[in-house]
């Protein structure tokens, strides 16, 4: 049999909420039993049954919104069915993926149920039968719905072999694995005890422990206490968990599942059944039962259960051996959890070989003596059991009251070899590197509720380098529709950023709702925004910046003679001669650019400011590398032959209100409009001067540049000349140009020779270009591409794109990693799904545990009166569960429905059949996304509908289907049936 | 080269990782001389150690750190640097001269911070030659059959250092205190089996020697009898240490080596004693000399007291190709221990 590691874990047991929590449960040799909640029965009214067992606190909350489950819906939900949709969510999360990202994929679901006792007690009522409650009355919709509601297409089946079906279900999910059938698959077990009826039964057959605890192999042993559990693995092929770097934390070597056949009775144990499938288990994984450490028994603490247990385990296990093989069973910890117990036992066995330690068994220091366990090779766990180094094997048993066993084998996960540890040349006082950390949530207040949590489980770790915890962020606790991002380096600064924004309406920046995509504008800086060192502090810390400005240099260094980045890194001030200036600036436009898109910024429009267009061009793909490095060496060395004599300044007015100066120096011209008072001129010196000391004297601020040319005037003729004798291969762009040499939205022009030549001696048509842009694509955000802001403040000035938020990767002289991770929070904050991979080291790479996804706890359904309605307690009548208001999805638009009669019968429809109170529905409310319809609930919505405005007469739903989009469109279509029909 | 690196060398314990852990921000001599009221030029001159960090502000005295955090970071950095989870770590030894309890130890506080668990773990009272003792211990528990442990060292000033407001009339003995120290942490990971850096410890050296010597340092600490005491708590006999350390230097240079077999020429890099920045120069000039560079980080860390061999060796760690040699020096002029050990990457 192959391997199957087991990649991710969630489960919730008596007194142990979360995976973490049962460990600590186990380890600190606690048990979870307690006195019956009189949300389950009153325990005086059964007499017969034990007053305590193991019971799960919060066994009625369910985060129904989240699930886009009604309200209705949930209340008529089987509470199996509730505990197991955000159990699959941790425990796929825990396997480092976020799960929505298994959407549409055939991820198989295993779940092991026992019985199907609330189908039982809430369909018996034939008064009281409805659809929803028709639904949720299969055992078989416990996995169904899990795979509905993650949108999982692998098989997906609910088990019952009694109290081996977890078990069972694991076993069937792994054969599942490895025939391929699925490739990644949730595998394990609920069980709630609704009514005390099984336990009635239990307690006629002898087998119900007074105490309502199980004490396996104890002298003590005097029967089964029942309880509550719940427990889900994710399982991948060994060989793809691998591939994929995933946290393994133990391996299923093999599996058998047998019957007892015609044993005994049938619900007597059968001492030879179990010793076969303890033996075909083991043949299965290829080990001999001698390197077997420690067996999670099935130790339910019945008398007769116990004594054949170990006589089956003393038989396969008592071979001559170094130690004797530990046993223990969980159930004395919680009890029994019936169909998931096998669970339980497995999440324990999978949890000692992660750690290295197997707890202790509870109630061993008063041990049965009559298992003679010492003679059979065989010791139970009085204490906890350290874990030799190397692999460890293990087995884990369950048997099914019906005769169905299941045997598992397991060992500990292979070591795994981790990426070059360049981190652990940190040297002293280098800083942690830069990563950007994730959160979201399904509400705002779900958001602030998993950042405090986050913070808090950040809180407890050591200090450190925070990149691998945000690496691991991205990959699990992004695609919910709040998202919050923060770039930090080490865990102070991620918990304190996790804090100020768990602080609601602190730092709006850094979360929010977005509701489509960013639209990205590229500005491609000019010359001038060229300084020694640009980008050093990038360059440094963000591999992709790395390996993309290599790029740009090869293709230029054929052309320049010499490395275009040693000469930009060293600091080099040869940088500001244009020669070195041009092919240097073109080389960090395009490197950055290529950061941006390697990282999914995809721009929706590009612009360049003079030089800037020919990274921008590259961009666009209008020009290819290696040809746009060619021409850049080449117009930095003409720009280099011009004689000088050439500047240029900046004057804060428009051209109009200085007409005259211009028209009075000969060889002056305006240079670049970037914005309607903020004009650059060029010329030769004295005349630019003349201007500037006239204009200072009129009180319009001017400014000198560094530029030693007088560039876009005709003194650069020759240098245009010669451009315009290149051949440059060009294409049409495929993202729209916005082009600063025309002042429009580049149509079918070529960038050609021509383009090139012009572009450099004819004014820079900054302001127009940029309205252009705003009007084409309509930017969301605006990132500058150079290593110094100028664009971005012309922009501002100009304010031809209002609203649209300014970002800049590489912002001056101590920009670092930094702000290129901000640039991709932010973008991720305005809907953008980044390639994270793209801002991690490969060493950085490394999946961390993650605090689980906090549900809301607000929504609470538990019918007792539908459960147990044997004795006499006060009925209580169905709760309808408060839910808290909460602002739609357009929280600015209020719903005026009091003189909207149409929308005021849609809202008590869509009330009505979703049972939501009325001011959640609003009219924004989307009925799919938002109110969790389904067909179903549309058929009743269009009777509903129908009842409510009988002036619309019949709508057939196929009529009906394109307006039900939201709230608000099916009152508008159904506005436009009256009028029609009134017409 | 007298003897061949063998990589599968049984008996041999191997350094797989460090991690360090300074506090806060640098604090220069600037800073720290208008916190004193004296010239930063006195520090350089005298000292030579141009920064330190404090896991306390120095302007209001606030403590924001404990012993046991800074171990804890180094100790994950290394854990993490190496490559192992809290199940592979088997044992953990702390040093320090100044735990933040006395019990709990400081070493089971970060044990737990670790996610450690059924393990042993001690916690030596130590100073400068902690991070030595702490390795001795430890390559004693891998040679024993253990497979991977943890090894700290550390220490925090807050509990002997403090802004004053009466600096000015310190006596030049105490202030000296306060531009020496800093605080600090740091952790290795020893393994029996050549692992990420794949360091072998070739020798340990960890001898006392103070047989009737009187102290050369002196760190006392105080409780209910005699809080109010005004008997000075951190102490050093300057003259004593400035005439035997280098001297006992030279002599454990010696004695490593020649226990090796190794020649003057088969180290490739020298970890000396970091006193300061100007003790640790007159060390070396004392030493023979030879092709080794040295490594040192006082200058830059300030005394962290045990943690000070980490902060080399994370230093060092880079530098070291397969097949380099290095020497590492240590003297505790508390009682005057010899400490020193000798590495081979393989």
């Amino acid at each position: 049999m192959g391997d199957i590691a087991v990649v991710g874990i969630d489960c919730t047991f008596p007194g142990a909420a979360g995976v973490r929590a049962y460990w600590d449960l186990l380890m600190r040799g606690g048990a979870g039993t307690g006195p019956v909640p009189g949300q389950r029965w009153e325990a005086r009214d059964f007499p017969a049954v034990s007053g305590s067992g193991g019971f799960i606190d919060d066994a009625d909350v369910f985060d129904s919104d989240f699930f886009s489950v009604t309200p209705r819906e949930a209340a008529a939900m089987d509470p199996h069915h509730r505990l197991l949709l955000p159990c699959a969510w941790r425990a796929l999360e825990d396997s480092g993926r976020a799960p929505g990202d298994l959407a549409g994929t055939e991820t198989g679901v295993f779940v092991g149920v026992m019985g199907g006792e609330w189908g039982r007690l809430t369909m018996s009522d034939l008064a009281r039968v409805t659809p929803l409650l028709g639904a949720g009355s299969s055992a078989g919709m416990a996995a169904n719905r899990i795979s509905y509601h993650f949108n999982l297409t692998g098989p997906s089946l609910a088990v019952d072999t009694a109290c081996s079906s977890s078990l069972v279900a694991v076993h069937l999910a792994a054969n599942s694995l490895l025939a391929g059938e699925c490739d990644t698959a949730l595998a394990g077990g609920v069980n709630i005890v609704l009514s005390p009826s099984l336990g009635m039964v239990y307690g006629q057959l002898g087998l119900a422990a007074a105490d309502g605890r199980c004490k396996p192999f104890s002298a003590d042993a005097d029967g089964i206490g029942r309880s509550d559990g719940v427990g889900l693995v994710v399982l991948r092929r060994l060989e793809d968990a691998l591939a994929d770097g995933r946290r393994i934390y133990a391996v299923l070597r093999g599996s058998a599942v047998n019957q007892d056949g015609r044993s005994n009775g049938v619900i007597a144990p059968n001492r030879w059944s179990q010793q076969r499938v303890l033996n075909s288990a083991y043949r299965r994984a290829g080990v001999t039962p001698d390197r077997v450490a420690f067996v999670e028994a099935h130790g339910t603490g019945t008398v007769l259960g116990d004594a054949i247990e170990c006589a089956a385990l003393g038989a396969v296990h008592g071979v001559p051996r170094d130690t004797p093989c530990a046993i223990g069973s969980v159930k004395g910890n919680l009890g029994h959890t019936e169909g998931a117990a096998g669970i339980a036992g497995f999440i324990k066995t999978v949890l000692a070989l992660h750690h290295r330690i197997v707890p202790a068994s509870l109630f061993a220091a008063r041990e049965n003596p009559q298992l003679r366990l010492g003679e059979r090779g065989m010791r139970l766990l009085k204490s906890p059991m350290r874990l030799p180094r190397g692999e460890s094997l293990a087995g884990v048993s369950s048997f099914g009251m019906g005769g169905t066993n299941a045997h598992a084998v397991l060992g500990s996960a292979p070591p795994t070899p981790r990426p070059a540890a360049s981190t652990g040349a940190r040297g002293g006082a280098a800083r942690d590197a830069v990563g950007v950390f994730t959160v979201s949530g399904d509400t705002p207040e779900a958001l602030l509720r998993n950042l405090a949590a986050q913070a808090e489980a950040v809180a407890g770790r050591p200090r450190g380098g925070a990149a691998a915890l945000c690496w691991s962020s991205n990959r699990v606790k992004t695609g919910l529709p709040y998202r919050f991002a923060a770039p930090v380096r080490d865990t102070d600064e991620l918990v304190a950023a996790l804090r100020r924004a768990a602080t609601p309406q602190e730092e709006p920046g850094s979360a929010g709702r977005p509701w489509g995509r960013p639209v990205v504008a590229f500005l491609f800086t000019g010359q001038g925004s060229e300084f020694p060192g640009m980008t050093a502090g990038l360059h440094r810390e963000s591999p992709a910046y790395r390996r993309h400005l290599a790029e740009a240099d090869a293709a230029i260094a054929a052309h320049l003679g010499e490395s275009v980045s040693e000469l930009i890194l060293s600091g080099d001030e040869r940088v500001h001669r244009p020669e070195f200036a041009q092919p240097a600036l073109f080389a960090v436009g395009y490197a950055l650019a290529r950061t941006l898109t390697s990282l999914g910024i995809t721009p929706a429009a590009v612009l360049g400011h003079s030089l800037g267009e020919y990274a921008a061009a590259v961009t666009a793909g209008a020009l290819d590398l290696a040809e746009a490095a060619r021409l850049v060496v080449r117009r930095g060395a003409l720009t280099a032959e011009l004689p000088a004599g050439g500047a240029m300044i900046a004057v804060a007015a428009g051209p109009e209100e200085f007409a005259d100066l211009l028209a009075g120096e000969p060889g002056t011209v305006v240079a670049a409009l970037n914005g309607p008072a903020d004009t650059l001129l060029s010329g030769p010196r004295e005349a630019l001067e003349r201007i500037g000391r006239e204009l200072t004297g009129r009180g319009v601020r001017v400014g000198p540049l560094p530029a030693p040319y007088a560039f876009h005037s005709p003194l650069m003729a020759p240098a245009a000349a010669a451009l315009r004798t290149e051949t440059v291969p060009c294409a049409p762009p495929a993202i729209p140009v916005a082009s600063t040499r025309h002042g429009r939205i580049l149509r079918h022009e070529p960038m050609d020779a021509g383009y090139w030549a012009d572009q450099i001696e004819e004014p820079v048509l900054m302001d127009t270009a940029l309205g252009a842009l705003a009007l084409d694509v309509a930017p969301t955000h605006l990132i500058e591409i150079g290593p110094r802001g100028q664009l971005l403040r012309i922009a501002a000035r100009g304010g031809r794109v209002p609203g649209a938020e300014h970002l800049h990767p590489a912002p001056g002289a101590g920009a670092t990693g930094q702000e290129l991770a901000e640039t991709v929070a932010a973008l991720y904050r305005g809907g953008l799904e980044p390639r994270w991979e793209e801002l991690y080291a490969p060493e950085q790479r490394i999946v961390e545990p993650l605090a689980p996804y906090v549900f809301s706890a607000e929504q609470r359904h538990w019918d007792r009166q539908a459960f147990v309605s044997t004795a006499g307690p006060v009925a209580r009548p169905p709760v309808v569960p408060p839910v808290p208001p909460e602002p739609g999805p357009d929280p600015v638009a209020p719903v005026a429905r009091a003189d909207d009669p149409v929308l005021e019968a849609v809202v008590q429809a869509v009330t009505e059949v979703g049972g939501y109170p009325p001011e959640r529905v609003v009219r924004e409310a989307r009925f799919y996304e938002d109110l969790g319809f389904d067909s179903v609930m549309i058929m009743q919505l269009k009777n509903q509908v129908e009842a409510r405005l009988p002036r619309v007469g019949e709508v057939s739903v196929q009529q009906m289907l394109p307006a039900l989009r939201s709230v608000g469109s099916l009152a508008a279509f159904l506005d436009d049936m009256l009028l029609a029909r009134s017409a | 080269m007298t003897r061949g690196a063998d990589p599968a060398d049984r008996g041999t314990v191997y350094v797989a990782a460090t991690g360090t852990a300074l506090p806060g921000e640098p604090v220069d001599n600037a800073a720290l001389g208008r916190m004193l009221g004296v010239g930063e030029e006195w520090i350089d001159l005298f000292v030579g150690t141009r920064t330190r960090h404090f896991g306390w502000d120095p302007v209001t005295g606030e403590v924001r750190g404990s012993l046991a955090g800074l171990c804890a970071e180094a100790g994950a950095r290394a854990m993490g640097a190496a490559g192992l989870g809290p199940a592979d770590i088997e044992f953990v030894v702390l040093a320090t001269a100044t735990p933040d309890l006395l019990l709990p130890s400081t070493a089971s506080e970060v044990a737990d911070r670790l996610g450690l668990d059924h393990l042993p773990v001690y916690q030596l009272q130590a100073g400068c030659s902690g991070a030595v003792q702490a390795l001795d211990l430890g390559r004693t528990l891998i040679l024993g059959g253990r497979r991977a442990g943890l090894v700290l060292g550390g220490d925090v000033t807050h509990r002997f250092l403090s802004p004053r407001r009466d600096t000015a009339r310190m006596p030049t003995e105490e202030l000296v205190n306060y531009v020496l120290f800093g605080d600090g942490a740091g952790a290795a990971v020893l393994t029996d089996e050549p692992e990420g850096e794949r360091v072998a410890v070739r020798a340990v050296l960890n001898s006392w020697t103070g047989r009737g010597r009187p102290p050369g340092q002196l760190l006392d600490w105080y409780g209910t009898t005699d809080r109010d005491s005004e008997r000075p708590m951190l102490a050093e006999d300057y003259k004593a240490i400035e005439e035997h350390v280098p001297a006992i230097s030279v002599e454990i240079f010696w004695e490593l080596l020649d226990g090796l077999g190794w020649s003057l020429d088969d180290i490739g890099f020298l970890l000396p004693p970091q006193l300061s920045g100007r003790m640790t120069a007159r060390i070396v000039e004392r030493l023979p000399a030879g092709p080794a560079r040295e490594i040192s980080c006082v200058a830059e860390t300030g005394n962290t007291g045990n943690a000070l061999p980490f902060l080399q060796l994370e230093r060092l760690l880079p530098e070291l190709a397969t097949g380099d040699r290095a020497l590492a020096l240590c003297v505790e002029s508390s009682r005057w221990i010899r400490a020193g050990f000798a590495l081979e990457k393989v």
